[in-house]
């Protein structure tokens, strides 16, 4: 059947697990401001003297021994595709991708955690496979986990990575002068919800707005979403890698903000590569791919680096084999934005 | 005319599908207004009315306390002032 093609089953028979869910993947985060209001409201949004870093960044940074630092972080989602294995895959490497988005890239450990309502307890055992597997991509092991029974599925790791704490990345140090790289084209969540909906009523209007067949781009979307950001976070080692994080729920325009507000400085998108098909998908949708505002699930590593070791970077990106694309530039604050963008379908 | 449409319960991305189809079929000065209780549609609705044209105005729910009912007032302009979504 055409889903083993692509790989990754379209789930026919089976439940289908998006179903489950009213949001989906890290469209399930909670707003960036409301994020920033409660952690001011709890009192956790001032300096922790114990930490490299903590929190405001992707990943917290505890320095252990002068040479050794463990990063560590939890992420977790409602599925983003019906294939339970698929969606173990893409949580597993979502979590995984805030260490690496710390420049923290070894020795991984994974804490499972794991919430399925009582009808989908047979799912189980693939969401855990498509989570061992990433895990083994990445050199890492699972530990031990947390299981419950949950209304809405959930499914991600609480992950624990190494490395020596002068090779750590922050959102802090991008000065303006930068250049800024992205690392995967965006516009998982057309692909995703075009996949939802591809049949039923709405099958012929979604398949009629792309010139490209469903089932195509969304296997596109998590061939992408599946692919570590292991080998693009080893490459800083080999440029002046100034600041990193990775896209997710809030979008290219929402994570440039982020590290903007972090760095005090100003951001100017101008080239933006995205998944063929997923614009006019979006443009559907009402989901903002072309202002930058899409949700991206397992995104890419966004990367300042200094503008003289641009070429360091990109020869060290391509030494590995990971896509990557100038997207843009550090500027002068406060203005962060797209300005102009072209669209370089992928 | 006034259409009304409640995409309460419905997920993303249906509820701007559904609302592009009921618009489909409505006249210039015609209003649609659409209830809804998941937060990102009401942002998804509005943007793709919007970008095609439509005026769009937040009725008093989407102020409520709850923070998650929405309504959404869509006036459908004259043909000059933008195209529709068929189009």
């Amino acid at each position: 059947m055409v889903g083993e093609d692509l790989g990754f089953s379209l789930q026919e028979s089976g439940p289908k697990l998006t179903e489950y869910a009213e949001l989906h993947g890290c469209s399930c985060k909670i707003g960036q401001s409301d994020l920033e209001g409660l952690l001011a409201q709890a009192g956790l949004d001032t300096d922790q003297p114990e930490l490299l870093f903590g929190v405001g960044e992707d990943a917290a940074a505890r320095q252990l021994t002068e040479d050794l630092a463990v990063v560590s972080t939890i992420d977790y989602f409602t599925p983003i595709i019906d294939d339970p294995r698929a969606y173990g895959e893409v949580a597993a490497c979502n979590a995984a991708s805030d260490a690496f988005a710390k420049g923290a890239t070894e020795n991984l450990s994974f804490l499972v955690v794991l919430g399925l309502p009582s009808e989908l307890t047979d799912e189980a055992a693939p969401i855990l496979n498509g989570i061992a597997e990433t895990a083994e991509r990445v050199d890492g092991v699972i530990t031990g986990g947390h299981s419950v029974l949950n209304p809405w599925p959930i499914a991600g790791a609480a992950v624990n990575a190494t490395a020596p704490p002068d090779e750590l990345v922050t959102t802090e140090g991008a000065t303006p002068g930068d250049r800024l790289y992205l690392t995967k084209p965006l516009g998982t969540q057309p692909a995703m919800g075009a996949l939802r909906v591809r049949e039923g009523e709405f099958g012929d209007q979604v398949s009629e707005a792309t010139h490209r067949d469903i089932t195509e781009i969304g296997a596109d979307a998590l061939e992408w979403m599946r692919t570590p950001n292991r080998a693009a976070a080893r490459a800083f080692r080999e440029a002046p890698v100034t600041a990193a994080t990775d896209i997710t729920g809030f979008g290219l325009l929402g994570q440039s903000q982020h590290l903007a507000g972090n760095a005090r400085v100003g951001i100017e998108l101008d080239h933006v590569p995205v998944i063929e098909g997923t614009l006019p998908l979006s443009d559907l949708f009402g989901y903002g791919l072309r202002e930058g505002e899409s949700a991206e699930t397992s995104g890419g590593l966004l990367v300042a680096v200094d503008a003289d070791g641009a070429g360091d970077l990109e020869a060290a990106l391509e030494a590995r084999d990971v896509f990557h694309r100038e997207v843009g530039r550090v500027t002068e604050p406060p203005q962060v934005g797209l300005n102009e963008p072209t669209f370089e379908e992928i | 005319m006034r259409e009304e449409i409640d995409v309460t319960g419905e997920v993303c991305p249906r509820p701007a599908l559904m609302v592009r189809d009921v618009l489909e079929e409505l006249e210039p000065g015609d209003e649609l207004v659409v209830n809804g209780d998941y937060p990102p549609a009401e942002g998804n609705i509005q943007r793709t009315c919007e970008k095609h044209g439509y005026e769009v105005t937040k009725g008093e729910e989407s102020e409520e306390a709850d923070g998650d009912s929405f309504t959404l007032q869509i006036a459908v302009p004259d043909e000059a002032v933008g195209p529709h979504m068929g189009e």
